[in-house]
Formats: C-alpha cells, structure tokens, sequence
C-alpha cells in the first residue's frame, strides 16, 4: 500500500507547505512590496522632473524621456530581494524541530533544501512582477518592447536566487533566523552602492569605483539597457553574467552548509 | 528477533570548549510488543540514545539494531520502521492537525485517497477530531504533544519511539496518553520511551532501564528492580537530632535521608515492634514509624546514590548547589 513517493511528489508536498504558511502571513510579504513600491514612486516623484520626461532635452536626460523606465530596475532588484526568505524558512524549520521530523522520515534530503529555495523563487517572481505591474501602470515602456518586462523579470530571479543561496548558508551557518535575516543587511549596499539615481558617469570618485564592484550595478545597468536603450548586447549580457555568477556562488555555498545541517553530528 | 539491541553505545559531542561524553556506555534489548523505559534525571543521556537509535545522531561507538537492521549502516531501512516523536516537537504551528496528517501521510508514500483515510483514523485514535482543522498554534500542550504522538504512528511502525511524551502534562492528560500507549502495545507495536517521572516508568514500562550520567544502572522489570532492594523500607521519623544520631547507632545499615532514617530488611511490618522496643529502650523517642514495600524511588536511589524526586533533602541538586531548598 505505500510505496515511497518519488522525488517530485515530497518536493510538491514540501513546497506547498511552504507556500501554504507564506499565504497565511501574508502580511509578512507586505514591508518588501512597499519598501520596493515606494522606491518606485518616490524616486519618479522627486527625480523624474529632474533628470527624465520634463526635462528632456537638458543635458541631465539619460532616461530618454521616461524616467520611470530609468528607475523601475532599481525596485525590481530591491523585490527580488525577497528571495531571502528561504533561508528564513529554512531556519525556521531547523529551530522548530520540523526539520529533524522531516530527517527521521525517508525524504530526500535535497527536498528539505529544495523546497524553500523555490518558494523563495516564487515570491521574487511574484514581487517583482507586481512591481513591473505598477510601473507599466505608471509609464513604463521597454525600449525593445514587451519582451523587455520578461528579460528584466528574468534577471530579478537570477539575481533573488543569488539572495536565496546567501541567506540559505547564512542562515544553516549561523543557526538563528537572526542569521538569515541577517541577508537583508546586504540590501543597503547592494543597492545604493550602484548607479542607483543617475548613471555611473556621473557618480562620484570613490561611489564610481564602489560601484564598479557591485554586481548588483552590472544587473542594474542590464534591466536599464532594455528599458531605456534597446539591445545593447554587452550591456545585457553582463548582467546575467553578473547575476549568473552570484547565484552560482551563494548556491555553492548553501548547498555546502545544507549538507552540514543534514549531516549527522 | 530482537526489536531493538542496544550494545555499549557512545555518544561524545566535540563542542569548541570542551567534549561532553553525553552516552557512556548503555546496552539494553527490547523484546516485540513491549513498553520499555528508559528512566533517567535531566541531562542523563536519555534523547541522546534515543536520537542515536532513530539515525538522527551519529554513534560515536557500540552498535545498536532495530529489528535486525543496523542502525548506522542501514539507515534508511530503520526510518522505514520506525516512528519518532522527539522531545523538543517539530510541528508546524501555522497548519491545522488535518493539513499536518494528511502532508505526513503523503510524505510516507500513501496514495490521496489512503492519506485521507489514514488522516481521520490518526485524528480518531488521538482524539483530535475536533480540533482537526484548527491551527496547531491553537492547541493546548496536551492536544500537541497527542498530535505528536499520532504523527509518529503515520508509518504504522513497528516500533515506536518517544522521548518524555507526558513531560509537562496534567495528570489527567498524562493518563488519557498512557492509555493510548498502552493500546498500542496492545496492538503489537513496541514502543522505547524515556520519562523523567518513577510513577511512569512503573505504571508504563513492561521493563525499565535506569540511566544516569550516560550509563544503564539498573535494568528490569519494575517488581524485578524492586526486589533487589531485598525487602521492604522502614522508615524511622525523629523529631530531634539527638535521637536520630543515637538511633543511628542502633540500627545497623540505615540511610539517612533528613530527619528520616531507613531501614530495608525482609518483612517489614513484623519487625517494626522489636525495632521500636529496642529505641525506646535506650530512651529515643520515634515521631513515626511506617513500613513500606520498596519503590522505584527507592531503587533509583539505591542504583544511582540519590533520589530522582520526592523528598526534598537528598535530592541531586541540592548535592550540588548546597543551599538550593
Ligand atoms: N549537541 C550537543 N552538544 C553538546 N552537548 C550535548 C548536546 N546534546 C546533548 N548534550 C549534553 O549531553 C548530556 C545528555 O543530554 P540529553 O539531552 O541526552 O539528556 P536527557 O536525558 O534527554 O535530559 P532531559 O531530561 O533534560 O531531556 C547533557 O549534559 C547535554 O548537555
Ligand atoms: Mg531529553
């Protein structure tokens, strides 16, 4: 009569856990769609007269007369933050005792660390197409068409999953949810040590050397090229380079610290 | 075969301070079908044995088999057989009973349909019926820890184990969990649980181990550990010193225990009056005297040097930290 399930079906079971306890705090999800919404229309507010639309035609538009595509990477990569709420999940888990209840079951260990990483996918997906979503209804407008939202859409998962991996193995690493929390720390470099408001031609000295080590600018200036540009190929390359190899690192290393927390002591 | 064979385990955690030889060196078996209690004080090693028997921990060194199959190098077959309720519950407090049991029944392979099934039998046989579609983070410790129970027993395993499932319970929630246990021995299944508590061990345990420090220091069944007291306790009360050190003098072997002295000898009632004759003779005056057949209690404090609870003069912690009342 029972007859172990297959890979996919405790990862399903798992996963809709997860999503089942993310929609019954759903007020949790709400701080990171408002900071990422508010990043939206404030800086359109306060800067969009400035630097784009009006002021087209002054030497200050490198927005192409739409300043909401301009900024409208900026909050889709402060959404996809929310990818570090695997690690908060994860660790949750672990301090609940839940997960040494999955560990005396035969379920595949990958599953207990699978599960959260996607709903940490899911919700990326969903925050930062909701936030594409007020900003198309705002006036975005991707320069290479519609096909624009999905690339940048795109490149947020790329770039959230980097996040999940990062607070998945600060998180297993630490052993507190403090620790996985502790992820969101990274946002406040990540995003204002870019070409943030302006391009990084006109940020300062040492801003301009900061950035240049940030990935999140080479992911930044990728989702802008689209949106503002056309197909400047290097440009948009560089960021899924950037995003790619991010990723690729904090998973390496959550997969590392995963397989310590499953270890045996 | 065997349901469980326990031989000379080890379990030692290398922290950066120091180690901690939590298990020393515990063996026992567990016959099918029967309660066993690992009975021991906090700290005593009893959820590191049971972790190291469920594969949850590494076995540092000894070996341990349940139902033949060895639990370190056939782990996957032992988590086949076996269901775990853990000390510290892992449950998810933002699902309901039914989501928990219908997600643990999947998990274990059963079809929809069976899991269905299997969810409202679990909840029937725990009593959770009502409560089924609340939130857990809603249940009473009572109601969490039956849920506990009824999710370990997804598998209809074979054996069963649970660490302290009464620990913090009232005495009535304690009972209604003990009669369930007990059903289930009644049903074949073999249940390995740890307690803190002689009156459950006695009541429960159709064999008792008592472990302290990380070591097995009695094992038997309750009358069995008992016996080997080798008769019943007299208890001497005094209402002064001077008393109880000159009865002290007279009746040899007694143990004090504060203003108590004991006695064991065989037939205990019968030699109460030759006792108090001979006391009141040299001018003692006895408060009380009471005989009584031995306890667990008093095994434990035989085995172990002190006592696990009750009388509050000679517990461990006091011989520890002194002025502690
Ligand atoms: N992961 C660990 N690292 C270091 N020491 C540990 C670890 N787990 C347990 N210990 C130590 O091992 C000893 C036995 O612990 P254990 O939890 O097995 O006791 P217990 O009998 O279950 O006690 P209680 O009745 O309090 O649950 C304790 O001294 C404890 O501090
Ligand atoms: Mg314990």
């Amino acid at each position: 009569m029972i007859t172990k399930p297959s890979f996919f079906i405790q990862l399903g079971i798992l996963t809709k856990r997860l999503i089942l306890r993310v929609l019954r705090r759903p007020l949790a999800e709400l701080p990171n769609i408002f900071i990422s919404a508010f990043f939206l229309f404030v800086y359109d507010g306060a800067l969009g007269g400035v630097f784009g639309g009006t002021a087209s035609g002054t030497p200050f538009d490198f927005a192409n007369g739409n300043f909401v595509n301009f900024i409208l990477p900026v909050s889709i990569v402060s959404a996809s933050l929310s990818g570090a709420a695997s690690g908060i999940y994860l660790v949750e888990d672990i301090e609940s005792g839940v997960f040494k209840r999955y560990q005396s079951m035969p379920i595949s260990r990958w599953v207990i660390i699978l599960a959260p990483m996607i709903v940490g996918a899911i919700r990326v997906l969903l925050q930062a197409s909701l936030i594409m979503l007020i900003g198309k209804i705002i006036g975005a407008d991707p320069a290479v068409g519609t096909v624009g939202f999905l690339i940048v859409l795109s490149l947020a998962f790329i770039w959230g999953m980097g996040f999940a991996g990062y607070s998945v193995a600060a998180g297993v690493k630490s052993g507190s949810s403090q620790g996985a929390q502790a992820a969101t720390f990274l946002f406040f470099p990540a995003i204002f040590l870019a070409p943030t408001f302006v391009p990084r031609e006109a940020l300062k000295g040492w801003l301009e050397t900061a950035a240049a080590y940030n990935p999140t600018t080479y992911v930044i200036e990728s989702m802008r090229s689209v949106m503002v540009e056309g197909w400047v190929i290097d440009v948009l390359f560089r960021g899924y380079l950037a995003a790619g190899i991010f990723a690729a690192i904090t998973l390496f290393f959550a997969v590392i610290s995963a397989r310590k927390a499953t270890e045996k002591a | 075969m065997l349901a469980v064979e326990v031989k000379n385990i080890k379990k030692t955690f290398k922290t950066k301070k120091d180690t901690v030889e939590a298990v020393k060196d515990v063996s026992f078996s567990v016959e099918k079908g029967e309660i066993f209690g690992l009975l021991g004080p906090n700290g005593a090693g009893k959820s590191t044995t049971i972790l190291m028997l469920t594969t949850l921990l590494r076995i540092t060194d000894g070996e341990a088999t349940i139902l033949g199959s060895d639990v370190a190098t056939e782990d996957k077959s032992v988590r086949e057989k076996i269901g775990v309720a853990l000390q510290d519950t892992g449950i998810d407090n933002i699902l309901t009973g039914r989501e928990l049991f219908f997600s643990t029944a999947r998990l274990w392979g059963y079809s929809t349909k069976d899991s269905e099934t299997r969810t409202n039998e679990l909840l029937e046989l725990v009593g959770l019926t009502e409560a089924a579609d609340r939130r857990v983070k809603t249940y009473s410790g009572g109601m969490k820890r039956r849920l506990d129970l009824g999710l370990s027993l997804v598998n209809s395993p074979e054996i069963l184990f649970l660490d302290e499932p009464t620990t913090g319970l009232d005495p009535g929630s304690r009972r209604v969990l003990w009669d369930e246990i007990k059903r289930l021995r009644d049903r074949g299944v073999t249940v390995i649980l740890t307690t803190q508590y002689l009156e459950e061990a006695d009541e429960l345990a159709d064999r008792i181990a008592i472990i302290d420090e990380g070591l097995v220091v009695a094992e038997g069944t309750s009358d069995q550990l008992k016996a080997s007291i080798g008769g019943d306790v007299i208890t001497f009360s005094f209402s002064n010193k001077l008393d109880l050190e000159n009865a002290k003098k007279i009746l040899n072997d007694c143990k004090q225990e504060g203003n108590d002295l004991r006695i064991t000898v065989q037939d205990g009632a019968g030699k109460i009056p030759s006792f108090v004759n001979e006391l009141t003779a040299n001018n003692i005056e006895i408060e009380a005297v009471s005989a009584s057949k031995p306890t667990l209690d008093d095994v434990f404090l035989k085995v172990t040097g002190y006592r696990l609870e009750g009388s509050e003069t000679s517990t461990k912690s006091e011989e520890v930290f002194g002025e502690n009342q």
